[in-house]
C-alpha cells in the first residue's frame, strides 16, 4: 500500500521555529541569526556590538559551537548574558536546540538576542530558527569567491557584513565585485563594509540594528 | 554534512505515520529533493543504506529509496524568461540584470512510502 505524505523533511524544525517566533514576537525580542565561515569574526563583531549597544538595550547571546564555552565566555566578559550550545559535531543549530535554550532566558527582560550559529557556510542557511533576520558575515581574507561558491547561504540572508576591511590594502579582495556577486544572487540583500577590530563602518550595522528593533517592537 | 541526521528525521516521521496506520513493514521511500535544497542525493542514499542495514524496525532489508530530483528554475520578472540558474541565481541570462525569482528547486519533502500490514 502506498501512502502519500508530501511532508516537508524539516517539518519538526519548522514547528519549533514557529514556536520560537511567536515567543520572540510576544516578548518583543529582536532576534538575529548570525552565520558565517569559521573565523570570519562573528564573536569579535558581537563583542563590539555588546560593548556599543549594552547601554541602550538589554542584550543576550546564544553561542553555537561544536565544542567549548570559549565564545560564550568572551561575550560574558563584555557584560551580556550568554548561553553556549555545544552541538557535539553537529554542523548547524536547529530550532529545537534554540527552543530548549530559551528556558535559560527571561525574554521579557531582553531586547536583543543574537544567535551565533556554528561556523559553516552550508548547513545553517537551511534551518529556520524563528529569528527576525538572517545576517551573514563574510571576511576579506576569505576571498571574493565565497559569495558565488555558497549561493544558498547568500540567497537566504538579507544583510551581509563584510568584516576585516582593515586588511583590504594587503589582500586581493574587491568590495565592488562582492557587491556585484551578491546582487546577482540576491538583489534585495545589502552589504555593509566594516571592521570590528578598528570600528570602521560599524555605525551602519548599529543603525541597522536600531531600525530593526523599532520595527520589531512596533509590530 | 548533515544528511545522516536528515535521514534519521525522515525515517522517524515515516515510522510514526506507519505506526499510526498499523503498517508493519516498509518497502520503499520516495523523496523530492530540490537541486538547491542543501541536501545531497548521494549522501542521502548512503545515509539510507546505513540506517536500513542497522535493521531498524519496520524497514525491510530490501527497502528501496527513490529520489525525485526537482530542477532549479527561476523566472525573470522583466522578460518572463524561465531559466536554469547557475550560481548567480537571480541573474537573468537574457536581460543580464538580477531580476530572476526562484520558481523551484528548494523543495525537500517526503513524497510517499510503501508498506504492508
Amino acid at each position: 500500500m502506498k501512502i502519500t505524505l508530501r511532508t516537508d523533511v524539516l517539518t519538526n524544525n519548522n514547528k519549533a521555529a514557529e514556536f520560537n517566533r511567536e515567543l520572540f514576537q510576544n516578548t518583543k525580542t529582536l532576534v538575529i541569526n548570525l552565520m558565517s565561515s569559521p573565523g570570519a569574526g562573528k564573536t569579535t563583531l558581537l563583542e563590539e556590538t555588546v560593548r556599543e549597544l549594552s547601554g541602550k538595550y538589554r542584550i543576550a547571546v546564544i553561542e553555537g559551537d561544536l565544542a567549548t564555552e570559549r565564545d560564550a565566555d568572551r561575550i560574558r566578559a563584555m557584560g551580556a548574558k550568554a548561553v553556549q550550545i555545544n552541538t557535539h559535531g553537529g554542523c548547524h543549530l536547529d530550532a529545537r536546540m534554540v527552543a530548549a535554550t530559551l528556558t535559560e532566558f527571561d525574554l521579557d527582560e531582553i531586547d536583543l538576542l543574537f544567535i551565533e550559529n556554528v561556523g559553516n557556510l552550508v548547513c545553517p542557511s537551511g534551518y529556520d530558527l524563528g529569528q527576525h533576520h538572517k545576517v551573514a558575515v563574510l571576511s576579506v581574507p576569505e576571498g571574493n569567491d565565497k559569495i558565488p561558491k555558497y549561493p544558498q547561504m547568500f540567497m537566504r540572508t538579507e544583510l551581509v557584513l563584510l568584516n576585516k576591511i582593515d586588511l583590504l590594502p594587503y589582500l586581493d579582495f574587491s568590495v565592488e565585485e562582492a557587491r556585484k556577486d551578491l546582487t546577482e544572487i540576491n538583489p534585495e540583500s545589502i552589504l555593509f563594509s566594516l571592521s570590528a577590530r578598528t570600528q570602521e563602518g560599524m555605525h551602519e550595522w548599529f543603525s541597522w540594528i536600531e531600525g530593526a528593533y523599532l520595527q520589531c517592537v512596533q509590530q | 554534512m548533515h544528511e545522516m541526521s536528515l535521514m534519521g528525521d525522515i525515517l522517524q516521521l515515516i515510522q510514526e505515520d506507519a505506526t499510526d496506520k498499523g503498517i508493519q513493514q516498509i518497502d520503499k521511500v520516495e523523496l523530492i529533493v530540490g537541486e538547491i535544497s542543501n541536501a545531497m542525493p548521494d549522501a542521502l542514499r548512503m545515509a539510507f543504506d546505513i540506517f536500513r542495514d542497522q535493521n531498524l524496525h519496520l524497514f525491510t532489508e530490501t527497502a528501496e529509496l527513490v529520489l525525485h530530483i526537482e530542477e532549479a528554475k527561476a523566472k525573470c520578472v522583466l522578460c518572463e524568461l524561465e531559466y536554469r540558474p547557475d550560481q548567480k541565481i537571480a541573474l537573468c541570462p537574457s536581460c543580464l540584470v538580477p531580476s530572476g525569482k526562484v520558481l523551484s528547486g528548494e523543495t525537500f519533502q517526503i513524497l510517499s512510502y510503501e508498506g504492508r500490514n
